[in-house]
């Protein structure tokens, strides 16, 4: 195991009081212990990472690093771990195939770059690839470029967009993942290579501003890339300004009971709260109620930190399983979220307990577009 | 245990559109993106764990032209301690038996206990090189390996046959073993590992190099000529299974259960 964990992440703050473990949502179902893991990197250096598979159950959801009375980032630390199994090449083989897809095809999915964006084919949409200038990048995902499911996001997304007259456009099969993931999973050297290519695209195609599907893009975008020409949003900013100056406004009644599940990477990393529930607040005919465990307190869904590609050790209930049966128990027809991962994750949990139908899982996106 | 192993730089066809160029012999590489054949990613895995296990070096041999040199350096990010790039503008048009003959001019004085080859390449998918390599130089060979077992000078090694069966073979070494993947799971190769061999030596040769006459190699030194490649022509036998889910999936497992699909 790597030397100097203990030094690179200033272990030696933690008093082991124990809030980190107490908040981490895998430890509800797993072995997984952060508060432990903290003092063992402390007392040996011979971590044995690799006879640990738990290590990769972590969503870096990033609570314990919320919730920590002393300032640590003890999600931080699982990412350094990861990193030093990554250079010994010791990762389960779903996260080694997904982080080869990065690299061979920009995408985790390993899936073809010239079918990136054949879900746009007929919309009309500017690709800034193909020359097109527009005001705005629509960085799509990866997720939403190639699953199915969330393909309707950016369908809705760009829909309402091109209705509210943003001058927008994607950047077509050009368009990279952002490495978000692949920071998370420990795979520091191609993170840096995402970083160093996107940028170079994103100012040869003169791009200013930015907006994403994913919360993990939004992430990695404003919190690593750091470009101080770029101005980066997530869409729900975007759409909770394009609501309230009036730009995008609503014909349509939505007479549904609806909650909100707050992804970890928008919410707990990032402290967007308040614009997603604007914005579905201003849907009419929404009755609008919250989670108990909502905003900072949200139930992580368990498909951040690579764990899209990594199924886990822990033998307990989903925590996406535990979500859906609050929602149930609160009497909702819908679940919303805004971001891809928690969208899928909380639909397989929805069709796994025999729901599908009963409660809908949603993007905030598809309900705006909805209701236009 | 010093082990070369063999290895070669395909195009990902998984996905792709595989287009055929003009004169009909050949795929065209446009947009096609190419990294270490299959295979020879199981071969040179196992054999950085027999080296793990046994001490010893492992070299990495490819035939080809300098992007070739990627694939060489995931091997030594893998693990491997050598590798030699065969290359000439006269190799081109070899078939498996020269391109075999070309590896054996480039190996045959090497000390070595074993020579890995991928089972087949994912292109063209002929699965000769290991055993013509082995019977140029004359020692014994086993193909579609999945388990190699090391004891007293001799290798146990396991080959699949059809059916699920296997079979295990005593083979004395020197020896040739072409591998099967799932003999192990190949590790992951990060960039940082990649980049740290940027400055290993690759070692050349050409044609003169290796002792060869432009006879020996390219279409006048092969057996096979490659006439014509087309797209395989499309059937009528599909079936499109209509219905909810649920008559579906019966319709399906029905098709399953009655090719003998389910034993």
């Amino acid at each position: 195991m790597q030397q100097g964990l203990a030094e690179k992440y200033e272990l030696f703050g933690c008093m082991q009081c124990g809030k980190c473990t107490a908040g981490c949502p895998v430890s509800l179902r797993g072995p997984l212990n952060i508060r432990r893991l903290i003092r063992e990197v402390m007392i040996d250096r011979n971590l044995e990472a690799a006879a640990r598979p738990e290590f990769w159950d972590c969503t870096t959801c990033s609570t314990c690093s919320l919730r920590c009375p002393r300032g640590l980032e003890p999600h931080e630390l699982i990412i350094g771990i990861r990193g030093a199994l990554i250079e010994e090449g010791r990762i389960p083989a779903t996260a080694r195939d997904a982080l080869e897809g990065v690299f061979k095809h920009g995408n985790p999915w390993g899936r073809i770059r010239s079918k990136r964006s054949e879900w746009a084919a007929d919309l009309g949409i500017k690709d800034l690839s193909k020359g097109d200038k527009a005001d705005l990048l629509y960085f799509v995902c990866c997720a939403a470029s190639y699953d199915p499911r969330v393909q309707e996001v950016a369908k809705a997304l760009t829909d309402s967009l091109a209705k509210a007259g943003v001058d927008f456009g994607i950047l077509g099969n050009e368009e990279s993942c952002c490495g978000s993931e692949v920071r998370r999973m420990g795979e520091e050297g191609l993170f840096e290579m995402l970083v160093e290519d996107n940028l170079k695209l994103f100012h040869e195609r003169g791009i200013t501003k930015v907006v994403t599907t994913s919360p993990h893009c939004y992430d990695a975008f404003k919190n690593k890339y750091q470009d101080s020409e770029i101005e980066f949003q997530h869409y729900t900013q975007l759409v909770a300004d394009l609501i309230s100056q009036g730009q995008l406004t609503f014909s349509k009644e939505l007479n549904k009971v609806v909650t909100y599940h707050d992804p970890c990477y928008l919410g707990k990393q990032n402290s967007i709260y308040d614009e997603p529930r604007y914005i579905l607040k201003s849907i009419p005919g929404i009755q609008f109620v919250d989670f108990d465990r909502c905003r900072e307190r949200s139930l992580c869904c368990e498909g951040g930190g690579g764990r899209m590609w990594v199924e886990g050790t822990d033998a307990g209930e989903r925590l996406s399983g535990i979500r859906i049966r609050d929602a149930v128990e609160m009497g909702v027809d819908i679940v919303a979220t805004a971001c891809p991962f928690c969208l899928l994750t909380l639909e397989d949990a929805a069709k796994t307990a025999g729901l599908d139908g009963k409660i809908e899982i949603k993007d905030i996106m598809e309900l705006v577009a909805q209701a236009i | 245990m010093d082990i070369v192993v063999c290895v070669k730089r395909v195009p990902d066809t998984s996905e792709a559109d595989v287009i055929i160029a003009k004169d009909e012999r050949t795929v065209e590489a446009g947009d096609l993106v190419f990294d270490i054949n299959e295979w020879d990613k199981y071969a040179v895995e196992e054999a950085v764990l027999l080296k793990e296990k046994y001490g010893g070096t492992v070299t990495a041999v490819t035939l080809g032209p300098d992007e070739t040199e990627d694939t060489l350096r995931r091997c030594f990010a893998t693990g491997a301690d050598k590798a030699i790039r065969l290359t000439d503008s006269a190799f081109e048009g070899s078939d498996a038996a020269a391109i075999a003959k070309i590896i054996h001019q480039a190996v045959k004085d090497l000390k070595f206990d074993l020579i890995f080859t991928g089972t087949q390449a994912s292109d063209d998918g002929y699965g000769q090189v290991g055993p013509v390599l082995a019977s140029l130089l004359g020692t014994p060979h086993a193909s579609v390996v999945t388990q190699v077992d090391i004891a007293d000078g001799k290798a146990r090694v396991q080959r699949e046959l059809e059916g699920g069966l296997s079979e295990v073979v005593e083979v004395p070494l020197p020896a040739v073993f072409t591998i099967q993947t799932g003999i192990n799971e190949p590790r992951y190769v990060s960039i940082m590992g990649v980049r740290k061999a940027a400055g290993k030596e690759i070692e050349t040769a050409g044609l003169a190099d290796l002792g060869l006459t432009a006879e020996d190699v390219g279409e006048k030194g092969s057996m096979t000529k490659v006439e014509r490649l087309f797209l395989p022509p499309v059937t009528k036998e599909a079936e499109i299974i209509q219905g909810s889910p649920d008559e579906a999936s019966t319709r399906l497992a029905q098709i399953i259960k009655d090719k003998g699909g389910f034993s």
